[in-house]
């Protein structure tokens, strides 16, 4: 459908390292460079609103959107985003009408959509061997047609990253202050909900179940660690996130290595949040 | 009349909050409601708001444009993570600036917050970050906030609450000359008397339903603060108090208009 040789040759002639010379480690760069930003940026409303819960749930729906996919004849990977987006979305409307606590909400989406993914997945051994691939994650098997998509998503979440940035912090920060200073809270959530499931979703494929949260909070953590301000803050998350990201990917693919990718991506972004909590450490006790 | 409550009833889980509640607050007055714990007070707020289900009915007198009444609110708590990086002046841009802060704030908001903070005398806060701010400045920003609104309507929960008295007192004068220069109708739910008694130019009673409504001194008399708060409850006697000061006395300085 879309042939991304091009492109990849350029990366090769711009960065002619021998680590890049298979093919899929350039493409798991550009796949990489385009995910890290995206849920770095994420991480930051992440972060600072408590949704790392509601991530963790999104993620795991994704057991139930491949089992999905299964029932239905459908190419997983997509049964996947929808069915996430539907979970994320559905989760906003219950805290929305629901007297229940947010965290109650949420716990309870959770146990289902994991339950119906196991329920399906244990009827079929083929099947469960496939759903490993969802619990590690691998981003060196990431396919033209994802990358392509992770372009469009790029677009589309940066977009709504630069137009409501100052909004969800409004709404993050007390929503019914914001709906009675007329931010139109009920929009601003929908629309966030919708856009992290998708970013997780495509996360899950990369990093594995267990580990997307970690890209969108760790990156987040040490960026409040470090940051004095709100601008600030977004342009630290993404700094960190992309380093961690593409370092990661290069460590593991190093010889003395040899580790998962996913995982040496998030242990380099936990260093760097041991040196943003030092330097918080350090500062606290200075008059701000 | 800029506000007015018709019949409005709220119950939750079968248990009624508000009983046909039937009250007005003065179109650019100081309206007050007052009332022990549990009395619905907030919950009146909420309601005026939209935060609540009720039956009966709210009318709000249009705006100053001829458009819906534009309303500000300053919420009696405000929990947040205090942890979060954010200073007053993003604070306060973060509801009027298209481009995200991540771009930095426009020279003309920051210039208008700083504005916003010096009406309400808070203009050493720009640069602080809203965390670290204690209980009296943390209600000068939102009170700022609520301004931005430029509002027709300014709704308090507990403008004195978690405030030590003198502060309290400071707020009132800013509440009250604020109101004089900008001309917007005030009520806030409050359960400090002697403010009201000083402050308020109307007062609603409330008790699930209305106990007493009008004029504070009219309103406020032993028998209904008896219906409100039970027995031995009376106002301060400003004669019996050192100076004939109360805690919140600013009527004393509009005295010689009326």
């Amino acid at each position: 459908m879309f042939d991304l040789s091009p492109v990849y040759d350029l990366m090769l002639r711009l960065m002619p390292f021998e680590t890049l010379e298979p093919r899929f480690m350039r493409q798991a760069l550009l796949a990489l460079a385009l995910l890290a930003p995206m849920t770095a940026a994420m991480g930051v409303q992440v972060v600072n609103f408590r949704m790392a819960f509601f991530a963790d749930a999104i993620s795991h729906s994704a057991f139930a959107g491949v089992a999905m996919g299964l029932i239905l004849s459908v190419d997983p990977g997509w049964s996947m985003a929808v069915f996430g987006v539907v979970v994320g979305l559905a989760i906003v409307a219950a805290q929305r009408r629901s007297a229940l606590s947010s965290d109650t909400v949420i716990g309870v989406f959770f146990a289902a959509v994991v339950a119906f993914g196991l329920a399906v997945v244990s009827r079929d051994r083929n099947v469960a061997r496939d759903m490993q691939r969802f619990l590690y994650g691998d981003i060196l098997s990431i396919r033209d047609g994802e990358v392509v998509f992770l372009c469009f998503l790029f677009v589309a979440l940066m977009a709504f990253q630069a137009l409501a940035y100052n909004r969800l912090l409004y709404v993050g920060l007390n929503p019914a202050l914001a709906q009675t200073h007329r931010v139109r809270v009920a929009v601003h959530q929908y629309l966030y909900a919708g856009l992290i499931s998708l970013v997780v979703v495509f996360a899950v494929q990369a990093m594995g179940v267990l580990l997307v949260t970690a890209m969108l909070i760790v990156p987040g953590a040490a960026a409040r660690n470090l940051a004095r301000s709100a601008g600030a803050m977004f342009w630290w998350s993404i700094m960190i996130g992309l380093v961690s990201a593409v370092a990661g990917l290069f460590i593991s693919a190093q010889d003395w290595a040899r580790t998962a990718t996913g995982a040496t991506i998030i242990l380099v972004a936990f260093g760097f949040f041991l040196i943003s909590a030092l330097a918080a450490w350090l500062r606290q006790g200075q008059p701000r | 009349m800029a506000v007015a409550f018709e019949n409005v009833t709220v119950s939750v889980g079968g248990t009624v909050i508000l009983d046909k509640v039937t009250a007005s607050a003065p179109l650019r007055g100081s309206t007050a409601i007052v009332g022990p714990n549990g009395a619905g007070k907030t919950t009146l707020l909420l309601a005026l708001l939209g935060q609540v289900r009720y039956q009966g009915a709210i009318r709000v007198a249009a705006g100053a444009g001829g458009g819906p009444a534009r309303v500000g609110y300053v919420p009696q708590r405000f929990p947040f993570d205090r942890g979060m990086p954010l200073t007053v002046t993003e604070f306060l841009v973060m509801g009027q600036q298209r481009r995200p802060l991540w771009l930095g704030v426009r020279k003309s908001q920051r210039e208008r917050a700083r504005k916003l903070l010096a009406s309400v005398k808070a203009e050493a806060l720009e640069n602080r970050p809203l965390g670290a701010l204690s209980g009296g400045e943390m209600q000068r920003a939102l009170l700022a906030l609520a301004l931005q609104q430029e509002p027709d309507l300014l709704i308090l929960d507990e403008p004195a609450a978690g405030v030590d008295a003198r502060g309290g007192v400071i707020f009132c004068e800013l509440l009250e000359s604020l109101r004089a220069s900008c001309g917007f109708t005030q009520i806030m739910v409050s359960h400090d008397l002697a403010t009201v008694t000083h402050h308020a130019t109307h007062v609603i009673a409330l008790n699930r339903r209305v106990i007493a409504e009008g004029p504070p001194a009219e309103t406020l008399t032993r028998e209904t603060l008896t219906a409100l708060f039970g027995l031995h409850m009376g106002l301060v006697d400003r004669d019996a108090m050192p100076g004939r000061q109360t805690a919140c006395d600013c009527r004393r300085r509009e005295a010689p208009h009326v």
